[in-house]
Formats: structure tokens, sequence, C-alpha cells
């Protein structure tokens, strides 16, 4: 696994994907919330978090990851995850992530599910 | 400071909420918004607001007039003061200080009560939404400490049906790193012999597998913090701040090594390892230790059963091949018996009636165990059979089933054989001893003679010969030929059955009676010893 956690992203209408690959620690953390701010202000209003390249996340990580969802939720937008390991899905739901973001098993259904919640 | 000091209390604060209620309504940062709340609520020129952070002042928010912030004074007094242009109001919420608030060009420097109003209300807010956020934190807390729980649970669930190595290292490793909030991990496990079998790395290596196989910390230790003073002799770590690791053990043994390494902080500090990481770090080091255990066990277990089915596989060639019953010859009386052993050697023994009454027999022992020594037998067995119409002499035969198994045996192995050729009228015995234990021949006089080897064992060198030889076999002599798992089986003080006591056991009974004489009396000798050696007996008597 990478030594750092790279974040690329792309905008589809009103939603954005964020791709993560490697550690979401506090330095992975700050380029997935340094990346979707840059969204947020040029009018995103849905963000969608492909995981599938990452394996580990420790509480830091998390607690960056809550303020993100806190500030698409302060703008009414919309927060998915996907592409979850078992175990981090799991984290993410005993964190209470998964109590205002959903989390879908594909991208496709996770890009579905913000557009629904945003339109 | 602009409202009427006439007013009631009540409408004083109404009043003041109004005007600052609305600019904290706003979405800014808390800090950000109390400061524009308090410059629209006093009309003051600029404001510094500071926030008291574990027994130290920050300064969390400003207006815009450019005012050069001051000194905080320490210890801040109680209720509102002045320090030359400036009003300080201290932020106290349930007689906790939290803040302070300096305002600088008041337009009504008298007005202390609206202040006090203002310090009240904004140390209210303060200290709620401190409240709130230690709420947050405590809550953020817990669900840390249930996550640990549930990762213990679903690791402990996760490993024990893990038989993978390396998966079972990337999880211990993963969950390690993540619940001790650490910034990169190393996990390492030996093979029995010391050497590195395993080695796993996130955000960079901790220690070198190499180093850590050398290390010297009790069973069950962990070392914390202080990476530059890690107590350990030969165990290097590498470029890291702080670190925790512990040995992964089983008792009597070291099977690995985690360590994690420097701790993170939300405000990029490195932080020390708490006892809390250390002891969840030795209940995952303890799982994963009873799970690679398991993980060995169930290898070893593979092992046993591949070697089984192999053995079972090896015994069902040999009992294909061995004759189910023995041949009726007129003028001769026969018996023969095979024990295989657990280990399946390769003993064959085999008749072969032939025209004018005659017979031939052989009894084999193939170098070797298991199924390649049972694949060879098979193919001495073929070759026997397919060369036996074929071969003038005895001798003729041994060399043509030696120059068949140079040929097609898969494997390099070689056999003992005894082969003889009997005319029962006559009593001629036409024999070829390749290497092979002596044969007893008891004359009906009651002396035993051996019949010694005539040659080298067949495959072992190539272009061997052999001699064939001839003994005049009388009415009631015994020839008894037999594998070496016989003479050679062993009992509790490690002595060997022996050909003498073998001799003394050829008597003129019938062949059948001796040959179950002399197997009772191997068993008898051996006692509960195992023996790794077929045992076969050929017996014929010529009546």
């Amino acid at each position: 696994m990478s030594e750092s956690c790279k974040v690329s992203s792309e905008r589809r209408g009103d939603v954005v994907i964020l791709w993560t690959d490697g550690y979401i620690n506090n330095q992975g953390g700050e380029e997935i919330a340094r990346e979707a701010y840059v969204h947020l202000e040029q009018g995103a209003r849905g963000l969608v978090l492909n995981l599938e390249k990452t394996r580990i996340v420790n509480s830091i990580g998390i607690s960056i990851l809550i303020e993100v969802l806190e500030k698409v939720m302060d703008r009414k937008g919309a927060l998915a995850f996907c592409g979850l390991t078992p175990t981090i899905d799991k984290t993410f739901r005993i964190m209470g992530l998964a109590q205002y973001a959903e989390i879908y098993p594909t991208q496709e259904e996770a890009i579905r599910g913000v557009d629904a919640k945003t339109a | 400071m602009s409202t009427p000091a006439s007013t009631s209390a009540p409408a004083r604060i109404a009043e003041l909420w109004k005007r600052i209620g609305t600019v904290l309504a706003g979405d800014s940062p808390l800090q950000a918004r109390i400061a524009e709340a308090a410059l629209a609520a006093t009309g003051a020129r600029d404001v510094t607001l500071y926030f008291r952070e574990r027994e130290a002042w920050i300064r969390a928010g400003e207006g815009h007039g450019g005012v050069e912030p001051g000194e905080v004074p320490d210890p801040m007094p109680h209720g509102i003061f002045r320090r030359e242009d400036d009003l300080w109001l201290p932020l106290r919420a349930e007689g906790e200080l939290h803040g302070a608030l300096r305002l600088f060009g008041l337009p009504d420097p008298e007005a202390p009560e609206s202040a006090a109003l203002l310090a009240f209300l904004l140390g209210s807010l303060v200290g709620a939404h401190r409240l709130a956020r230690q709420v947050r934190d405590a809550e953020f807390e817990l669900k840390s400490r249930l996550l640990e729980l549930e990762s213990l649970y679903d690791l402990g669930l996760s490993l024990g049906g893990q038989l993978d190595l390396s998966a079972l290292a990337d999880e211990v490793l993963f969950r390690s790193i993540s619940l001790t909030d650490a910034g990169k991990g190393t996990l390492v496990l030996f093979e029995e012999s010391g050497a590195v079998l395993l080695e796993r790395s996130v955000g960079g290596e901790v220690l070198a597998g190499r180093d850590a196989a050398a290390w010297t910390l009790p069973e069950g230790g962990v070392i914390n913090n202080a990476a530059a003073s890690v107590p350990t002799a030969g165990m290097k770590l590498a470029a890291c701040e702080k670190c925790l690791a512990v040995a992964i053990s089983v008792p009597g043994r070291r099977l690995g090594a985690l360590a994690v390494a420097d701790k993170e902080s939300r405000d990029g500090r490195v932080l020390d390892f708490t006892p809390t990481d250390a002891r969840l770090l030795s209940l995952f080091a303890n799982q994963a230790a009873a799970a690679i255990e398991t993980a060995r066990l169930h290898k070893d277990a593979i092992e046993k059963e591949r070697i089984e089915r192999e053995l079972e596989l090896a015994a069902a060639i040999q009992r294909q091949i061995l004759p189910r019953d023995l041949p009726v010859v007129a003028g001769l009386e026969i018996a023969a018996k095979n024990v295989p052993t657990r280990q399946v050697g390769g003993d064959y023994f085999d008749f072969f009636p032939l025209s004018g009454g005659r017979l031939a027999f052989l009894v084999a022992d193939v170098s070797g165990k298991g199924v390649p020594a049972a694949l060879l037998v098979s193919t001495v067995h073929a070759a026997v059979h397919l060369q036996i119409d074929e071969a003038k002499t005895v001798a003729e035969l041994i060399g043509r089933i030696d120059r068949h198994l140079q040929k097609y045996a898969a494997t390099r192995k070689f056999l003992t054989c005894f082969f003889g050729l009997i005319e029962p009228d006559s009593g001629t015995l036409r024999y070829v001893s390749a290497g092979h234990n002596p044969a007893l021949l008891r004359r009906a006089s009651g002396a035993v003679e051996q019949i010694k080897a005539t040659g080298v064992p067949i495959g072992m060198f190539p272009n061997s010969s052999w001699k064939e030889e001839t003994v005049a076999v009388e009415r009631g002599d015994l020839l008894c030929v037999y594998s070496d798992g016989i003479t050679e089986a062993l009992d509790a003080a490690d002595e060997e059955f022996g050909l003498d006591r073998l001799a003394r056991l050829m008597s003129a009974g019938a062949p059948g009676e001796i040959c179950e004489k002399v197997f009772d009396a191997v068993a008898a000798f051996a006692g509960d010893v195992p023996q790794y050696d077929d045992q076969t007996l050929l017996l014929l008597k010529r009546s």
C-alpha cells in the first residue's frame, strides 16, 4: 500500500466522485476534505466517495470525513460512500457516518442515490 | 454600549440578543460569528476573541479593524476590566473561564452593565458550544471503544477460519494501524528456523524482518514510545519518532513481531501511544498467534492426510499385485504371506506355473517406500510377466528385467530379488539371488543351509549380469525365502529378530503351519515396537 493517500475527482453534473487510494489518516482525510471543499465552493451538492482502493481508515480520517459530511449537510447536499471493504463498512456504521451518509455497493448506485437526494 | 440605562433588564437582554442573534445564525466558524456579533452589539472599532485551551490562551477570532492584538492578562480578573483603551470581557459559564473578549474603540466606554450582559451571553454561548463539543468528543470516544471491541470480536471470527497467512497478516496489521491511529506499521512472521517467512508494512517499514528475528523482547512484552531508546538487542527501528511493538508468540516459541509507529493527532503532532493502544496491540498479537498456530497445524494435518492417502494408494497397488491364491503344484507344498507395514515398503512375491509341472517363484524387496516403491514393484511385476516366456534361463530373465527397469522405471531405484525355478519331479532348483537375503534350505535331516546372493541387486548398476546356480531339493526339504522385514524386525531393545531365530523355526511341519509360527514369533518378538518394513515369507516343501 502506498505511503500517502491519493485523491482524484470528477464532477458529473451536481455530483462529484472522489476516488481515494491509500490510508485515510490525517493526511488522507485532509486531501479528501481539500478536494471536496473545492467542488462544494464551485456549487457541487452531491459527493460520492469511492474507497475501493482504501483498506485502512483511522479515527482522525473518520473525524475529517464527519467534518466533510457536516459541511455537505449544511449546504443541503448529500454524501454517499461506495467500494468499502467489510471492515471499513462496519467502521463507518459504528462511528455514525452511515447515519447521515448512505453506503452503496457500487459507484453507479451511489451516484443515483446522491442524485435523487439532491434533485 | 448604546442601550439606555433606564430600560428594564429583560428588555435589555432582548435588545442585545436581537442585535447579535442574526450574526450568530450565520454558517461561518463560531469564533468568527462571536467576533462579528460583539462588533454588531457594541459598535466597537475592533475586537479580539481568545479561547482558553489547556491552560493557555489562543487567539480565536478578530474583527477587521486592524488593531494589533494585545497581551492577555494572566491571571484573568474575574469581572470586566479596562486596560488602556480596551475593555476586557472574561467569558465564563458555570464558573469556568472559557475565553475573553477584548473590545477596542467603544463608542460608549461607560456602559459596564451592558458589557456584563454581553459577557454573560457570549460566555454562555462559548460554554454551551464547548459542552456540545465535549459531548460529541465523548460520543466519538465511546464509539471508538465500541469499534475496538467489535474489531477484536471480528478479528477473532475472521482469523478463526483464516488459513492463508498472507491474508491473516494483512488483517491483523490493518486493524492494528487503524485502531491505534498509527502512521505506519510492520508485521513480521518467522519460520521455525528463525528465517523471515513473511513481512508486511503499511506507510513505511517500522522494523526490518531480519532485525526483528534477532529481537530479544520477552514473550508478551511490549515496548512503547521513545523509539530511540527501545530496550531491545538487535532490533533496529526505521525512521520513526515513537513506536509500539509486541511479540507474536505461543508458549515456548516466537512466531513474529507486530509494530506500529507515530500515533497521529488532528493537529499533526506525533502522540505517545496510550496504555489502551498497548493492550489492544497485545490482544491483536495474541489473536494472530493463535490463528497462525492454527494455520500451521492445519497445514501439517493436510500434509499428514496427503501422506495417508499416498500410503493407501501404495497399499492398494501392492494388494493388486500380490497373488490372491497360492498355486497348486504336484510334488510341492506351498505357503506364502505378506504383512505390509503402515509405511508401505516394496515387498513383492509371485508364482508362475510353467509347462511340465515346473514352478517359477520370486521374492523381491524394492528400495524406498510409499508410492514410488509401489510403482517400481508394479513395473517389476509387469516386466517379469512380459519376459518370463521369452527368457531361456533364470539368469537371462533377471538380465531382461534389469534392462527393462533401466529403460522404463520412472525413479532411480533398485530391488533385491530371489528368483527360483523348481522342477518338482527332479527337485532341481535353478535360482538367481540378486543381492537378496540368504534363503534357507532346511534339509529333511534337520540341517539348515544358506543360499547366498549370486549377484548385485537389480537396477543398481548398468550392464550387470547374474550367475545362475543350481541346488538339489530332496523330498522333505523345505526352502525358505523371505524379505528383510522378517530378519530385521526390531524389539524394544533395538535387537533384530535375526537369521538364527528364523532358521530355528524351520521344522518338519507343513509350510502353512511354519509360516504362521514365523509371523507369530516375529510379532511376539517385536511387541509394541512399530515396524517400518514389509514382512514377506515364501515356503516351498518338496513332498
